[in-house]
């Protein structure tokens, strides 16, 4: 009896201090996304008022209606470079998945000297700031024709190559050797061993690979920037950029317009994988 | 007065007609029509030309062959309507042309990247001799080019000693204080005035007396500040560290006897604090919040009617006029006065920074289009009338006697030319370097802010400029 | 089987190694060649030693950039660590509405850096108009606004590992300190935070580098106004290099020395972590 009017106790004062924690967090939360909602805020206030009057509901002379938006397209072509981000994010992500994981089994099946070489040499690639290889690559994507979406999916492949045939490389050391064995053992090449037992078991690291390098690459300002040919095309960050850069005054209004655009997709693709998103990050973390 | 007043306002309705976009325009439209029957004695040749236009038969595109033309365009302000005169060549021609547009201040490093691209802008620009001596390499020698043929006078050129020809003006530009007459008459009405006409400010003191009284002032004028805020914002800083820094070099420059100088001596730096404090502290905002302050921002101060004068050029014109609040017989200009000797007759500020130049790296068959394409620009009726009306620019090429553009601001220019005063010179084609602009414009804003000393200026102005020119010697 | 697979190599390694030796191998190379070199294309280049690197340091710009970053990384590694623990510690005792906590503090994580630096622009300038000031106004207020921008971007994500951690600490554990009579504040300190130590290490690495490499953020807020004061060392690398005629090469040797210093920071970091493993 006295042990349950205690726990009955206990319980009370912990839900009494869990909803002053949930107020709390709230709050927080609040505060958390207000950034965002102030610049949606601004999105409908016409362009003199934004930096004059950041605070205030665009109401009467101050609300444009889609103005902003319209004009924020037009200038930086980001229906364009939405298409272009996508294509550049997508399929670099499938490469670098399938080539480097395939990279990583063989580098950790056979054990000779080029295989620890390439070993090394990714875990080495993993410590270089950009910036130590940003005028040479620009340079050398040029020469050889990759200044395209297509070749910064090359370009991305093999900058991005270290950490994921790291992270590979950590996995396939757990995977017990007899399952491959025993396949190779029924009539299975390397290839069929390779795509029909090894890849369904890598599952969680290719989505770890994946959720990383997406976030990665949909994001990256500098090296499609230097890259690219940008009279051509435009990822969404080089658009947003571009709206400061390319007219000599910024459009305030243009700018909110496509910050909220910009940000619109990665809401959507956040909370329909926020379950692999959180999942990966926690599991990249670990090996990383 | 009339005349006058009536070309102004068919210049106005003809710019909105040709701004593509701009919302309806249809009320006005049968305006400058009527305006234009009875203003033939008026001295409106865009219009007559513009009229002329359906009739002429567009001048036919030269051969250009199969290459392209990327085109590095350095003036933001022009950007929209580049890339829409480019797309009426490429459906006239077939001929792609695309136009890409640096940001303010990044002209020299985007075009940097660009060059090394493997498809680099064919057709780019420098400031005038600082600028070429970076990129002579990749200058063509534009000596046998229809285009340079076309220009009326080699001042506008950049000829080598061997005469070859690396670089043309497109424009021609002038810069001073923009004023809104409406306002400053509204000044000129309140008791105890310091002037009474614009014609008495004519020179520094008077300027400065005639500012600190409308400051004085805002409230009853119904304005924020005498400036628009010297915003110091990359979009809007070469105001002051490039432009209005012509002017102590001008009468260094004048009073020396020189054209340029390995090492300046800062003779008149003190006239120039002097205009920047007056800049700074009779402006619509606090001057520590000119560090974000852009170029946007004063454009719209002034559009809105919420400061009287704005330093800048013939280039403003469009976005004033965007704003749709100001009319054009409301502009004037004025020159920027900083008490050097004589100055009752100085004028404003003319010359060019924008030379075009064609890439000698590229293929012949892009070299060619190129060619083919400017040449297009300053013959053909589409591009002449996109030169001078839509960009507003007056031009030195022969071709464009008929197509002078409807800028009030221009018009303004060529009053003060009239009135025989001698205009200023661009001498800031002469500064060393990109990165001596900056320091001279970094120390200006800490001045401006309190967080500086005017002594840094002094240094940046001069030590700066002494290791700059060093620097570009020794290259 | 290993003799089997080898012969697959051109299969398996050599795309992925193509790629590699151009986009990493090749231009990290030319890039320590082009350190010693005057150049302003690739095929310009002219060696002349350690010039290059002579003109880094004398270039007051890199110093201020250099002690700037320090600064930065220390005061934003533990101001992130700090919270992202405290948040993750509150957010494990299984408080109501958890999950949406959770989800909203994350978020700002998959947002890029240039996006997120016009979104505090709009919100600083706007508090800062307030004082008639500017995030521009001068290099602290730059400092302080990127050290805002990066703990609301960065905490969610240390937050989630942070959790992780949390949440493997054994129960039969945390139940036996309790049943010894532990308070809170013992088990927080004498069991959760020693067991969650390999999420600390991770975390603090990977707070450290993404600080010390910053670079889009800084671009879009400040854009190292005023006059390169709030500038960190990849956005000083970068407009040395593009914004600079004739200072490709001392970029490039900026670009050298920022990279060694990095692997320095790594390299520290893991020999310290080996350590503490071996001890546990």
């Amino acid at each position: 009896m006295a042990k349950k009017a205690k726990d009955d106790v206990s319980r009370v004062r912990r839900a009494k201090h869990g909803t002053v924690l949930t107020v709390f967090f709230s709050l927080l939360s609040i505060a958390y996304v207000y950034p965002i909602i102030l610049v949606f805020i601004n999105s409908f206030k016409k362009k003199a008022y934004i930096s004059r009057k950041p605070f205030a509901i665009p109401t009467g002379k101050m609300f444009v209606g889609l103005e902003n938006y319209i004009n924020g397209i037009e200038k930086t072509g980001l229906i364009d470079a939405f298409f272009v981000s996508l294509f550049i994010t997508v399929f670099s992500v499938l490469v670098i998945v399938v080539c480097t994981s395939m990279c990583a089994w063989y580098i950790s099946r056979v054990h000779n000297k080029m295989t620890s070489t390439i070993y090394y040499l990714c875990l080495f690639s993993m410590i270089v700031p950009f910036q130590m290889v940003m005028f040479t690559l620009s340079k050398i994507a040029n020469m050889l024709h990759l200044s395209n979406p297509v070749g910064l999916i090359i370009v991305y492949l093999g900058f991005g190559a270290g950490l994921s045939v790291f992270m590979f490389c950590g996995f396939c050391k757990s995977i017990p050797l007899e399952i491959e064995e025993a396949a190779m053992i029924d009539g299975c090449a390397p290839l069929q061993t390779f795509f029909q037992v090894v890849l369904p078991i890598m599952k969680p690291t290719c989505i770890t690979v994946a959720i990383l390098q997406t976030m990665w690459i949909w994001n990256d300002y500098l090296l499609p920037y230097l890259v690219i040919d940008l009279k051509r095309w435009k990822t969404i960050p080089i658009a947003v950029q571009y709206l400061r850069g390319g007219y000599g005054s910024i459009d305030m209004g243009a700018m909110m317009g496509v910050l909220v655009l910009a940000i619109i997709p990665i809401i959507v693709f956040y909370i329909s994988c926020q379950k692999y998103i959180i999942e990966g990050v926690v599991a990249g973390a670990v090996k990383g | 007065m009339k005349k006058k007043l009536l070309s102004l306002v068919l210049g106005t309705a003809m710019v909105t007609t040709l701004l593509a976009g701009c919302g309806s325009t249809s009320t006005e439209a049968p305006a400058s029509e009527a305006a234009e029957v009875e203003s033939e004695a008026v001295e409106t040749p865009a219009a007559e030309s513009e009229a002329a236009e359906s009739e002429v038969a567009e001048a036919p595109a030269a051969e250009a062959g199969d290459g392209a033309v990327y085109y590095l365009n350095f003036k933001p302000e022009q950007a929209e309507q580049w890339e829409a005169l480019a797309e009426v060549y490429t459906e006239e021609t077939g001929v792609p042309v695309t136009v890409v547009t640096a940001s303010s201040g990044t002209y020299e490093s985007t075009l940097k990247s660009e060059m090394a691209k493997e498809e680099a802008p064919t057709l780019f620009q420098v400031n005038g001799p600082v600028g070429l001596a970076t990129w002579k390499d990749y200058c063509y020698d534009l000596k046998d080019s229809d285009v340079y043929k076309n220009l009326s006078s080699d001042d506008f050129a950049l000829v080598n000693e061997d005469g070859s020809v690396s670089g043309i003006a497109y424009v021609i530009e002038t810069y001073g204080i923009i004023y809104n007459k409406t306002l400053l008459n509204d000044y000129f009405e309140t008791e105890g005035a310091v002037a009474t006409s614009v014609e008495e400010i004519n020179n520094f003191d008077t300027f400065k007396a005639v500012v600190e009284d409308i400051q004085a002032k805002k409230d009853e004028l119904g304005i924020l500040g005498a400036f628009t805020s010297a915003g110091m914002d990359a979009s809007s800083d070469w105001r002051f560290k490039t432009h209005l820094a012509n002017m102590p070099i001008y009468y260094e420059y004048k009073a020396d006897g020189i054209s340029s100088t390995d090492a300046i001596k800062g003779t008149y730096l003190d006239n120039y604090k002097a205009i920047w404090d007056l800049y700074i502290n009779n402006a619509t905002c606090e001057p520590s919040l000119l560090s974000s302050k852009t170029g946007e921002d004063a454009a719209s101060e002034f559009a809105l009617g919420e400061a009287v004068f704005y330093q800048n050029g013939t280039w403003a014109y469009g976005d004033i006029a965007a704003a749709e609040e100001i009319s054009d017989e409301e502009l004037g200009m004025l020159p920027i006065y900083i008490g050097g000797e004589g100055e009752e007759n100085q004028g404003l500020c003319t010359g060019s920074e924008n030379y075009w130049c064609v890439n000698a790296k590229a293929d012949q068959a892009d070299i060619d289009a190129t060619l083919a394409f400017i040449n297009w620009v300053v013959t053909s009726d589409a591009g002449r009338s996109a030169l001078a009306n839509d960009m507003g620019f007056v031009t030195p090429f022969t071709t464009m006697a008929d197509y002078l553009p409807a800028n009030p601001l221009v018009a303004a220019a060529n009053e003060d030319i009239a009135a025989g005063h001698t205009a200023v010179t661009w001498n800031f084609t002469t500064m060393p370097s990109e990165e001596w602009k900056n320091g001279v414009g970094s120390a200006l804003l800490e001045y401006a802010q309190g967080t500086g000393e005017w002594d840094a200026v002094v240094t940046a102005f001069v030590d700066g400029w002494a290791t700059e020119a060093a620097a570009a010697k020794a290259e | 089987m290993e003799k089997a697979i080898k012969r697959y190599f051109p299969i398996f390694v050599l795309p992925t190694m193509l790629a590699f030796i151009l986009g990493f191998i090749a231009p990290f190379i030319m890039g320590i060649y082009l350190s010693f070199c005057k150049f302003t294309t690739v095929t310009d280049a002219k060696f002349i030693g350690l010039e290059n690197y002579k003109k880094v340091f004398t270039d007051p710009t890199f110093v201020h950039a250099l002690w700037y970053t320090a600064l930065f990384t220390a005061v934003t590694v533990v101001l992130i660590n700090v919270l992202a623990f405290a948040v993750a510690w509150f957010l494990t005792k299984g408080i109501k509405g958890t999950n949406i906590f959770r989800t909203v503090f994350f978020m700002p994580n998959l947002i890029g850096g240039i996006i997120l630096g016009y979104i505090w622009q709009l919100l600083l300038n706007g508090i800062l108009m307030q004082f008639n000031r500017t995030l521009t106004y001068s290099a602290t207020y730059g400092f302080w606004g990127l050290v805002i921008l990066m703990c609301w971007q960065q905490v969610g994500y240390m937050m989630i590992i942070y959790i992780a951690g949390i949440q493997n600490v054994p129960g039969d554990l945390l139940e036996a300190a309790k049943i010894d009579g532990a308070n809170s504040k013992q088990i927080l300190t004498k069991v959760t935070l020693p067991m969650v130590m390999p999420s600390i290490t991770i975390c603090t690495f990977l707070t450290l580098t993404n600080s010390f490499k910053l670079f889009d953020q800084n671009l879009a807020l400040t854009n190292g106004e005023p006059s390169n004061m709030s500038e960190m060392l990849a956005l000083n690398i970068y407009s040395t290099f593009y914004g600079r005629a004739g200072w490709e090469g001392v970029g490039q040797a900026k670009a050298v020395i920022f990279f060694i210093l990095v692997a320095a920071i790594a390299l520290t970091q893991n020999y310290l972590t080996r350590r503490k493993e071996v001890q546990q």
